[in-house]
């Protein structure tokens, strides 16, 4: 056992970070004793990876202080923050798949002997770690035949080759199995019986019961509090990552199904991810999809256009069986990346909303009519209010609301029945949300089904007909437009695996 | 197939495809197997081999240089020009290397510096630097003085000079890759640029000093191919950057970076090709034969590659619709 245990290791105060003027912290704060296993959560973009990769070098604070055992430190690059002694594992994992383990271990200290790399040190050095970590693979296996939990492994294994005091886990059972959890979380906790500062970062309140000590959490790039685990509940926790929630005014009145189902999926699954996953929309429904980040809201969505793959279940659309990539077609899919989901940002607005509809703008030689196909981008420009200047300008120049309408309308060109909006408001003022929400409401008026997601709950309770509750990748419960927002809460609040709302 | 066999196919397949290429050969031709005929091929394969290695470093990281046929032909111009200037061939030669690194320097400030993509850099380096050097020999043949012309035919015992120099580099450039910081730094490159900086590797260096090795090696290598003929012409290196591509890829070096061996590899690719040119020849067959059956093989080792590298099905198969796993879902879990 270290002398060091439980003293203060690591001490952030203050610390600011903006990215091209947007704050991403202000004033935050952070700090970690030896031989504890400190959480850090937040809701998507409050802040804990910016913290964390300033923690780890790879961002640089635009001002505060850094301290390990109470003397400033300064780091310029990850390298730096390894000889300070922080170790990351990251949540990508960072292998070299046609490498060995102990090369992938090893990678930027390779053991040498006379100006070649000593490869029976290098063995020795990773063999050790490998017995620290309680794994059976030898160093010499090539990383690309090791499943994800043992790949997992060998990530640490690299963290650990620096000898950290503070070890920094991002996300790190996101694509683990339940064994591979349960290995991980002992592998975490002889790292705390050794001395060793843990910050764990997750999104997942039954992993901080089970393995953390305290729990600190952010919010819109400040830190809300910290608590030693044993004096919180999760209901706390969740209260404190989302903030007071203001009962805004309904944007309609909910309105009980009572169109043709629209979608209805049984049986979804993908391992490890999605588990058997039910529902049913029908057309004119916002049904809202409530679930932490990380709960598989996104990866439902995901999977059932095709974008992620899936190991089981059907689709089926308006009654008759599709396959993902048939439903994608008949999907208005909006996300919170305008630009992964297909803006062209040097593109005119016309012709980013022609683009999905190029069948309805040409002319008698097929040839694309650029006066039909302003007329057609204008009439959605009107309709949703897009402000520009002018139509050929490029998307790139609009505010981030008008973009999302620009992606609004090439949707709304091809006309779908069912709509999917991933946190389509992220990132967007105030007014522009409610615009982007009333647009949402005038979708299902106009008799489409709608499935949305958002981490704020204010915003599903404008609009939601109900809800649906996912935790795990499963649905565990549903309910109705009239739910409190303490009964929402408490629904994701509850660490119980298997619960039922 | 059972699955031994076919393990054993795809680990040696290679092997076994060239020793039925060399058994088929000799049998057909009376000469091709004699002790002369594969001293022969091994001197024709050196400058190839020498070459290749440059190609394979880059190709290990992920890159491509398709200048090095452009880089020997101005570096052995640049040599050759201080030779008719009365230099000692020694230093020309030594220039001629210099300016290979040189040359291999600046494709590494295109590609590093300005971030333009390696196959587009040497691409324009490629046309380039060719027509440099077509400006500066007025694209005449220029014979080489009487005392490096004997270098070519150089033996020691029974083997050529040469051989053993391209024997040497192989050896050398084998262990740089596998036993060496830089060498492993370079394979996880080509493993994947971004995890390789996210580490913490200093991809740019690394990058930055194959393109010189390369360059050099390009110089090195057509040094040996001049000496050979005896002379510098406007043919010097042309398509020779095709040919070390080839060589590196039915060497089992992959295209996508991060997987091969430089030893075995490169020998084994320019033994390929070597003997399939010099027992066609043997055989007095159509001289035009020899492209198609290299451009078939290319195609095959591409596809081996892409299978191993597991870029060919990765897609998964759509699931089908009817199958529901774990027979059906639990009965309304939802509660309503």
């Amino acid at each position: 056992m270290s002398v060091a245990a439980h003293e203060t290791v690591l001490e952030m105060r203050a610390i600011d970070k903006a990215f091209s003027r947007v704050p991403a912290l202000s004033g935050a704060s952070f700090s970690a004793r030896g031989g504890e296993v400190h959480a850090l959560m937040g809701a998507n973009g409050a802040g804990k990876s910016t913290m964390m990769n300033i923690l780890g070098g790879v961002h640089q604070p635009d001002g505060g202080v850094i301290e390990i055992d109470g003397r400033p430190i300064a780091q310029a690059s990850p390298r730096d923050a390894r000889a300070n002694g922080i170790g990351f594992v990251h949540q990508e994992l960072n292998m070299l798949p046609s490498m060995t383990v102990a090369e992938n271990v090893l990678i930027d200290e390779m053991p040498t002997r006379n100006g070649l790399v000593d490869k029976t040190r290098m063995r020795e050095t990773t063999a050790a770690l490998l017995v620290r970590l309680g794994c059976t693979f030898s160093p010499d296996d090539t990383v690309e035949t090791l499943g994800m939990g043992d790949r997992q492994m060998v990530e640490i294994a690299r963290a650990l080759a620096g000898d950290p005091r503070i070890l920094i886990f991002d996300e790190p059972t996101s694509s683990l199995s339940a064994r591979e959890k349960r290995r991980l979380f002992a592998v975490i906790g002889k790292l705390r019986e050794e001395g060793t500062a843990v910050i764990y970062i997750t999104h997942f309140l039954d992993e901080i019961f089970a393995v953390c000590d305290r729990v600190t959490v952010m919010r819109d790039g400040r830190t809300v509090g910290s608590r030693a685990v044993g004096e919180v509940t999760s209901g706390e926790i969740v209260t404190m990552m989302l903030g007071d929630i203001h009962e805004a005014d309904r944007l309609r009145v909910a309105a009980p199904a009572v169109g043709e189902t629209v979608l209805e999926v049984r049986g979804l699954t993908r391992a490890g991810v999605l588990d058997r996953v039910d529902l049913r929309i029908a057309a004119g429904e916002i049904v809202g999809l409530w679930g932490l980040l990380g709960s598989g809201r996104t990866e439902l969505l995901r999977s059932l256009v095709g974008l992620d793959p899936l190991d089981g279940g059907t689709i089926a659309l308006r009654g008759a069986g599709v396959t993902p990539e048939a439903l994608h077609r008949d999907v208005g899919f909006v996300t919170e990346d305008r630009r992964g989901e297909g803006l062209l940002l040097q593109q005119s607005v016309t012709r980013n909303i022609s683009f999905a509809n190029l069948d309805k703008v040409r002319g008698p030689l097929g040839t694309i009519d650029t006066r039909k196909e302003r007329a057609f981008a204008s009439g959605f420009v009107e309709r949703l209010k897009i402000k520009l200047a002018s139509l050929g300008q490029p998307v790139r120049t609009l505010s981030g609301g008008n973009q999302q309408k620009v992606v609004f309308a090439r949707w709304l060109g091809t006309q779908p029945r069912l709509f999917f909006l991933d946190e389509p408001t992220r990132g967007l003022d105030v007014a522009a949300k409610t615009e982007i929400l009333r647009l949402t409401v005038e979708l299902a008026e106009a008799g489409a089904a709608v499935l949305i997601v958002s981490s704020e709950l204010e915003e599903l309770m404008r609009v939601c007909d109900r809800y649906l509750v996912i935790r795990r990748g499963r649905i565990v419960g549903e309910r109705a437009a009239t739910a409190s927002r303490e009964e929402l809460l408490a629904d994701i609040a509850d660490t119980r695996p298997e619960a039922a709302a | 197939m059972t699955s031994d066999a076919g393990k054993f196919l795809r680990h040696y397949g290679f092997a076994v495809v060239l020793v039925l290429l060399f058994v088929g050969f000799s049998l057909a031709a009376d000469h091709f197997a004699r002790p002369s005929n594969i001293i022969a091929m091994l001197h024709t394969m050196a400058p190839v081999i020498v070459m290749s290695c440059g190609m394979a470093l880059v190709v290990l990281a992920g890159k491509l240089d398709i200048s090095i046929g452009s880089v020997a032909f101005l570096s052995c111009t640049f040599g050759v020009l201080l030779m008719d200037a009365g230099l000692p061939p020694v230093i020309a030669f030594a220039a001629t290397i210099l300016a290979g690194a040189f040359l291999g320097a600046l494709n590494g400030f295109i590609v590093v510096v300005l971030g333009i993509n390696p196959l587009i850099a040497t691409l324009g380096t490629m046309i380039a630097l060719r027509g440099v050097a077509l400006q500066l020999t007025n694209a005449i043949l220029i014979p080489l003085p009487e005392s490096v012309r004997t270098l070519g035919n150089l033996t020691i015992g029974p083997i050529y000079a040469d051989i053993l120099v391209a024997t040497a580099i192989l050896a050398a450039m084998h262990v740089l890759h596998r036993r060496t910081v830089f060498g492993r730094q370079v394979n996880a490159i080509g493993n994947g640029e971004e995890i390789a900086a996210r580490i913490g590797i200093p991809v740019s260096r690394v990058v930055f000093l194959s393109f010189v090795l390369s360059g050099t090696l390009a110089a090195i290598g057509g040094l040996m191919s001049m000496v050979q003929v005896g002379a510098i012409s406007s043919y010097l290196g042309k398509g020779m950057e095709f040919t070390a591509v080839a060589v590196v890829v039915v060497g089992g070096i992959s295209l996508f970076g991060g997987r091969g061996n430089i030893g075995a590899g490169v020998f084994l690719g320019a033994l390929t090709f070597t003997m399939i040119e010099n027992g066609l020849n043997q055989l007095s067959a159509n001289p035009y034969l020899y492209r198609l059956v290299t451009g078939a093989i290319i195609f095959v080792a591409m596809y081996a590659d892409a299978l191993k590298s597991g870029q060919l099905g990765r897609r998964r198969r759509p699931i089908p619709l009817t199958e529901i796993p774990d027979a059906a879902p639990e009965p309304s879990r939802q509660a309503r």
